[in-house]
């Protein structure tokens, strides 16, 4: 039983890492969303802030690529699903001696890696227009070096095999009959596609769509090679990245997120929604009309109505909120801090030249009043026990440029009187003028100098 | 299905206007597509870098040197290899192996959890979760990653918090970022395929085995492997095509000095606009991983027929 326990907590641990790998990464991106500074960060908190979002909204970069990304969706769309659906229905009739050919023909494209499609399409449409006799400047060669044209090639001869699995699966359970008893009944082949087969295959249709948009929409590796001087959504992102990375980004990405859990909760609740009316019909109940009906044992449906709705309430709180005061208190007190730090470094310089290892030094102003003075630091307690003597050369590895609004209330640096160290004064090095980053050193292990390393 | 049908037949089951627009698709799909794009791209990686007045003209002929320029530089003589290139081609195909890894060890247990405990409401919200990183750009996740393992970073932070490093780690130039971003990027790709197979594992022949006494090592491998065997390979194959062939991963969180192969593809496109040398390392990237992956299933055994089951 002790076993089966253990075992069980392992795999619970091994779930969570899992699961931190997989979402640690993307919560921590949408937190920087709303965090004010220009670098993308979640710590130190500073202010809570909406303006990434409206930063996106303005970025006329992004908007091009959107709507570009969306053209080259569609058309992606349109070529890859009626080439797999194609494909698909040649794989069921083909002879079985070339079946597993044809099928390894028709999968490489996946396996494929995506640089290679974009160079080899490019390539080869280049040399198709030479062939064709299009030269510099005529109309023909600006179609055959067309970005969009090449992109939508390019990314259908992989798209294409993915929605060729979608409709391979479906029609394993097509039935053939139909089609002939359609066929027998004088439906002309045309007809007997129409009526017969399309309809069956409309939900893989439709599935199909969604995957081919998606992928066309997230495709990066063949799309940079092939979009020549347009742009789309990927590649203006590569582009913002690479040259620097500032939170509007994380804005983009937080707001993908949302609508992908919302996409994902609909498709959920709907599905749910038919079970549930279906379930009911087999009691034998009317039920599923009402609106009440829908939310009835749907917890999906319920959740997407309270997501939508703290998705309105947010984007309507957003007009009003406005953080301008909370960023004036970080100046400021970013200010105050770098000010405090120089008058700190001066004081130690000054202690270190004067005081000899046993003569007391005069008790130190204490520099580490942050934003929230430092009220309860133990130094302000005149009887602590050591304090007077070690106080400013404990206090200047904790000064670093850019602490946030905590100051460095936390630190444990701060705790440094209560111990007793006297050597530790002329060893400490001084503030490290290095590490202006803005995100504070909280954190830092200098910090804690006066606790370890003071003995 | 399983009729035989010869050409003729094929027309006769959907008629003439139907077979003629189904063949016309396959065959621009197949020709137009896929076979010609790469035979073009292997005639342009044997031909030398001519401006377009002198294309078709006498000294357009065909040659070896953009191969050999992978093998030794710009060296004429041949005498000494090319050494950053070549290690960098090295570098990339070991890695996506290890990254290959990594996310086959990572992903076996929870695909065999998932695939097993089949209809609670525990197991719909874990698979919601795994979609919803699914749908996020590859650049996007690359950026979160960027985030957190930057100096300032998250993983920097904690770490510096529970007093194991002093000074931040450089992820970045550490490559540690690109590997976990690589795993990250295609993690998913392993999970369903392996998923999907564990899934149609007959749940009576794991407890008959556990009835005769097997210990759980021993049902993993002798029942559950062998049946997952084609999931595994499908999911490996994909991970490790992309990984080697990932440009986006490695632009955005390699290294400054770190080359990923596809970025020197990159470069010899659109920085020296040297498209039959780009082409020339696109053609050994392409072949050397078919070669990989091929040899890979030869060894365990598993045919072309189970990818993207």
């Amino acid at each position: 039983m002790k076993s089966l326990n253990l075992s069980r907590l392992a795999f619970a641990l091994y779930l969570l890492i899992f699961f931190t790998y997989l979402m640690g990464p993307l919560l921590v991106m949408s937190l920087t969303a709303f965090n004010s500074p220009s670098f993308p960060s979640a710590s130190p908190w500073e202010c809570f802030t909406f303006e990434w979002f409206s930063v996106l909204w303005h970025d006329n970069h992004i908007r091009e690529g959107i709507y570009y990304s969306v053209i080259i969706g569609i058309g992606t769309v349109v070529l890859s699903v009626s080439m797999g659906l194609a494909a698909s229905i040649v794989l069921t009739q083909i002879w079985p001696r070339f079946r597993s050919a044809f099928y390894t023909m028709i999968i490489a494209p996946i396996l494929i890696p995506g640089v290679v499609i974009g160079i080899s399409t490019l390539v080869f449409w280049d040399r198709v227009g030479r062939l064709l006799g299009a030269g510099e400047g005529s109309a023909l060669n600006g179609f055959f070096h067309n970005g969009l044209f090449l992109t939508i090639l390019g990314q259908s001869s992989f798209i294409a095999s993915y929605a060729m699995l979608v409709f391979v699966a479906r029609l394993q359970r097509f039935d053939p009959g139909l089609t002939e008893a359609a066929l027998d009944l004088g439906a002309t082949h045309t007809q007997a596609f129409r009526k017969i087969l399309l309809p069956f295959m409309r939900p893989a249709i439709a599935s199909a769509s969604v995957l081919a948009f998606l992928a066309s929409f997230e495709n990066y590796n063949t799309t940079t090679f092939t979009i020549v001087d347009y742009k789309t959504l990927t590649t203006v992102l590569a582009q913002k990245v690479r040259l620097g990375i500032d939170p509007s980004i994380s804005a983009l990405a937080f707001s993908i997120i949302t609508l992908t859990v919302l996409a994902a909760l609909a498709v959920e609740a709907f599905r749910r929604h038919s079970a549930n009316r279906l379930a009911a019909r087999l009691r034998g109940g009317a039920a599923g009309r009402l609106l009440s009906g829908f939310f009835r044992g749907n917890v999906p449906a319920v959740l997407l109505v309270l997501l939508s709705m703290a998705v309105i309430v947010t984007a309507g709180v957003a007009q009003r909120y406005d953080p301008t005061q909370c960023k004036v208190a970080v100046q400021a007190a970013k200010k105050a801090e770098i000010q405090r730090r120089i008058k700190a470094l001066q004081e130690s310089r000054k202690a270190r030249e004067s005081a000899a290892p046993a003569t007391p030094a005069p008790k130190a102003p204490n520099a580490n009043s942050g934003a929230f003075g430092n009220v309860f630091a133990p130094n302000n307690l005149p009887g602590a026990p050591g304090a007077s003597q070690t106080a400013p050369a404990q206090e200047s590895p904790s000064q670093k440029p850019g602490n946030g609004a905590f100051g460095n209330v936390f630190a444990p640096g701060n705790l440094s009187g209560a111990s007793d160290a006297p050597d530790a004064a002329p060893d400490s090095p001084p503030a490290r003028p290095d590490n202006g980053s803005g995100f504070g050193n909280v954190f830092d292990p200098n910090n804690l100098s006066g606790v370890s390393g003071g003995n | 299905m399983k009729r035989k049908i010869i050409f003729a037949d094929f027309f006769r089951t959907n008629g003439v206007l139907m077979g003629s627009i189904l063949i016309a698709l396959v065959g621009f799909w197949l020709v137009f597509l896929v076979i010609l794009p790469q035979i073009s791209m292997l005639d342009y990686s044997f031909r030398f870098n001519l401006p377009p007045a002198q294309q078709g003209g006498p000294r357009d002929v065909y040659t070896l040197s953009n191969y050999q320029h992978l093998l030794y530089g710009s060296d004429a003589t041949h005498q000494t290899y090319n050494t950053i290139d070549l290690m960098v081609f090295l570098r990339t195909i070991v890695a996506a192996i290890l990254v290959t890894i990594f996310d086959m060890i990572l992903c076996y247990p929870l695909a065999y959890f998932l695939g097993q405990s089949r209809g609670s409401g525990f197991v719909r919200l874990l698979v919601v979760l795994l979609i919803i990183p699914y749908w996020i750009n590859e650049i996007l996740r690359a950026f979160a990653l960027r985030i957190i393992f930057g100096d300032a970073g998250m993983i920097n932070e904690v770490l510096m918090f529970l007093h194991l490093t002093r000074e931040p780690i450089d992820f970045i130039r550490q490559d540690v970022a690109l590997y976990a971003g690589l795993g990250y990027a295609y993690i998913l790709l392993m999970l369903f395929p392996m998923y999907n197979v564990i899934e149609s594992l007959d749940r009576n022949q794991i407890e008959a085995a556990r009835d005769m006494g097997a210990s759980w090592p021993r049902i993993h491998r002798r029942i559950v492997i062998p049946h997952a065997k084609p999931g595994i390979a499908s999911g490996c194959t994909m991970v490790f095509m992309l990984s080697a062939g990932a440009l986006a991963a490695p632009q955005i969180l390699g290294g400054p000095s770190s080359l990923w192969f596809t970025q020197l593809v990159y470069q010899w496109f659109n920085n020296s606009l040297n498209w039959q040398q780009g082409a020339a390392y696109a053609i050994v990237l392409l072949v050397s991983t078919i070669i990989i992956v091929l040899t890979f299933m030869r060894i365990f055994k598993v045919s072309m027929g189970d990818i993207g089951k």
